[in-house]
């Protein structure tokens, strides 16, 4: 099975952007991050101290509708806990995060979001990371499937999905806690441990916490750990960005 | 705070510095509701919320349905001070109408196949029998026969203007009402299928029109497909708008939204509806007594909850130490009876203003069935403080949230 693609920057003009391809479920997102602007007219005025963020999610080939607010509001809510909105420079001022789904098949009415959650947290992931947006940590997500045999499909395609009787998206800060767990269809709780074992696993392969504090990232069944992932593709950008710097070294 | 101590106190005993408690509520909400949870050890008080009621402890809860007589199902549902009216209209949307639906239901034997795989799934098992739902399930699906908006604009909150264009939290209310309809199957496609039954000829009796659609599919499924096809053929669909009002807002409208959709469509009837062949058109019975209430798959039924830390810091602390060691400490502070946070269930405006996380369930109960729980949604977001353990205390108090709301749609 491929790992997702990603690259950083594709877009020149906002302050960070991402591109993202996840291979199995088809998706493919281009994100972009402008923090910190000033919104026009906008001053939110329950929460001065702090910023605002706004995310919009456009579908590829529809315009957008019910489905796309809930999922904006689920991403927001998300990230909301790891922007660092009282930051120097950012209270009274917003961060604003596009997701553009450029590829793979779109939601239709009452369809659901959770196939391509995963995908559209690590794009504004990435992208906020690309932007220097502070954060308190970095989240990685995936979404399984359960199947009516009680067979657990990772990252299942569009078809799949309607299949299962069960769809879990999860997502895991990059200290192993739960920051958002979204299921449907129906299922035990008995079902759900066994996902969220397997969502963690396959976000931080079996990990174990060694004495300093650094989570090891171990190879797993299922390939590498998509903590890792998304940490190697920062590590990459930041490689070429300072190639002149080492090149000289 | 200087300044409002000042305030004229209504009583004339305050010392300095004291304020009455509807204001410090107002000034410093999220130490107010702190000190009502963790009370001074020398002060002998329990430790209960602002609003009076214990950490699991739902709003009292009221159902009143068929308030609205030109509805086919209506509901009132009252949580405390959310108040959520629900009105169900049908409307008859005929198969020449569907633009796709001589396509799809041409080549419908070819995904009966593997429609019938899904039926051995474990929800069939879990005590109720789902299995002759399935060939048309996916009708409510594809041709959007159910229709929920919920309305927040009608002047239910300071904050909310009313007359304005739906709010990112309707809409997305809306759309979880409408995913919630179809996770959960709630309302089966044969309840909403109108059919023409082809007089048969033949020595049987062609006495089945509307009741006996569900023996059309026993017929069906002992093996006579092709008999039951031909004597039968979907006309038109019944399509159900649900409109739900929230006419006062105090927290949780979510909960109050589905309650009432659940009442309104148990109270929906709909009236006897054949296609007549010789004016080629779809009509209705006016005989009240023909008419039929839909059948519903369980009882799906919702509870929510908001997450109250005592460190107002939690959510923006740059450094956030919640490792294991942290973890750690946190458990030993709970044996020793202190608490940092609370899982506040069915959270006030009050409360839902200071809690970042939230969570919501939707567990159904099938009757007959061994008690088993299944969980049919289950949304967890904002924060890190619920777990897998807290997860789990959650499901047990939905469970007995399914009881108490299972007797009081029972009673209306």
């Amino acid at each position: 099975m491929g790992g997702p693609i990603a690259s950083l920057n594709p877009l020149n003009r906002a302050d960070g952007s991402a591109s993202y391809k996840c291979v199995s479920t088809g998706s493919n997102i281009l994100g972009s991050v402008n923090a910190p602007i000033e919104l026009p007219g906008r001053r939110d005025a329950l929460k001065p101290e702090e910023a605002t963020i706004e995310v919009f999610v456009k579908p590829g080939t529809a315009p957008g509708g019910v489905g796309e607010r809930y999922i904006e509001g689920v991403i927001r809510n998300a990230l909301g806990r790891l922007i660092l909105g009282r930051e120097n420079g950012y209270p009274r001022r917003g961060v604003v995060i596009t997701l553009a789904i450029v590829g793979g098949e779109s939601v239709g009415r009452g369809g659901s979001y959770l196939p391509l959650l995963p995908a559209l947290l690590h794009t504004a992931a990435l992208a906020l990371l690309s932007a220097s947006v502070p954060l308190s940590m970095t989240l990685s997500a995936t979404v399984l499937a359960v199947d009516s045999s009680g067979e657990i499909i990772r990252e299942p395609s569009v078809k799949d999905a309607k299949a299962a009787t069960s769809l879990h998206a999860l997502a895991f800060t990059s200290k192993g806690q739960l920051l958002l767990n979204e299921s449907e269809g129906a299922f035990d709780f008995g079902t759900w441990e066994t996902v969220y074992e397997r969502a963690l696993a396959i976000c931080h392969g079996t990990s174990t916490l060694s004495s300093d504090g650094d989570v090891a990232m171990t190879e797993n069944v299922d390939s590498q750990p998509l903590e890792g992932v998304l940490r190697d593709t920062v590590q990459d950008q930041i490689h070429s960005e300072y190639a002149w710097k080492i090149d000289a070294a | 705070m200087a300044s409002t101590a000042t305030a004229p106190a209504p009583q004339p005993i305050p010392p300095s510095l004291s304020l009455p408690p509807s204001q410090f509520a107002r000034l410093q909400p999220h130490a107010y509701l702190l000190a009502h949870l963790s009370p001074p050890a020398s002060s002998q008080q329990p430790s209960i919320r602002a609003n009076g009621r214990s950490p699991s402890q739902f709003r009292v809860t009221s159902a009143n349905t068929g308030s609205l007589t030109h509805t086919n199902g209506s509901a009132v549902v009252r949580l405390g001070d959310t108040t959520a009216v629900c009105g169900v209209k049908a409307e008859i949307l005929h198969t020449e109408d569907i633009a796709s639906w001589s396509v799809s239901h041409s080549s419908s034997s070819s995904f009966a196949s593997n429609k019938r795989r899904k039926l051995t799934n474990p929800t069939a098992k879990l005590g109720e029998d789902r299995t002759d739902s399935g060939d048309n399930e996916s009708h409510i699906e594809d041709f959007s026969l159910l229709v929920p908006n919920l309305s927040l604009s009608t002047g239910c909150a300071p904050g909310l203007i009313p007359g304005a264009p739906p709010s990112a939290l309707a809409q997305s209310m809306s759309h979880q009402i409408l995913s919630l309809l179809h996770t959960s199957r709630l309302v089966r496609a044969e309840d909403l299928q109108i059919w023409y039954e082809r007089p048969n000829f033949g020595p049987e009796e062609p006495e089945h029109h509307n009741e006996s659609e569900q023996m059309d599919v026993d017929v069906e499924q002992e093996g006579s497909d092709e008999a039951s096809i031909q004597t039968g053929e979907i006309k038109a669909f019944w399509v159900l708008y649900i409109d739900i009002m929230i006419i006062s807002l105090a927290g949780n409208p979510f909960d109050a939204a589905w309650t009432a959709v659940l009442a309104a469509l148990r109270d929906t009837k709909l009236p006897r509806a054949w296609w007549d062949v010789d004016n080629e058109t779809v009509v209705c019975s006016d005989i009240v007594s023909e008419a039929r209430k839909l059948s519903l798959w369980g009882l799906p039924i919702a509870s929510s909850f908001g997450v109250f830390e005592a460190d107002a810091a939690a959510g923006w602390r740059s450094v956030t130490i919640q490792d294991a060691e942290e973890e750690r400490k946190l458990a030993e502070g709970d044996r020793k009876g202190i608490q940092r946070r609370w899982v506040l269930a069915d959270p006030d405006g009050y409360e839902e203003g200071l809690s970042q996380e939230r969570v919501c369930l939707v567990v159904d109960k099938p009757q007959g069935g061994d008690g088993k729980v299944f969980i049919v949604k289950m949304e967890k977001n904002g924060g890190f403080a619920v777990d897998r353990k807290e997860l789990k205390e959650l499901v047990d108090i939905s469970t007995r949230r399914w009881e108490d709301i299972n007797q009081i749609l029972k009673q209306c």
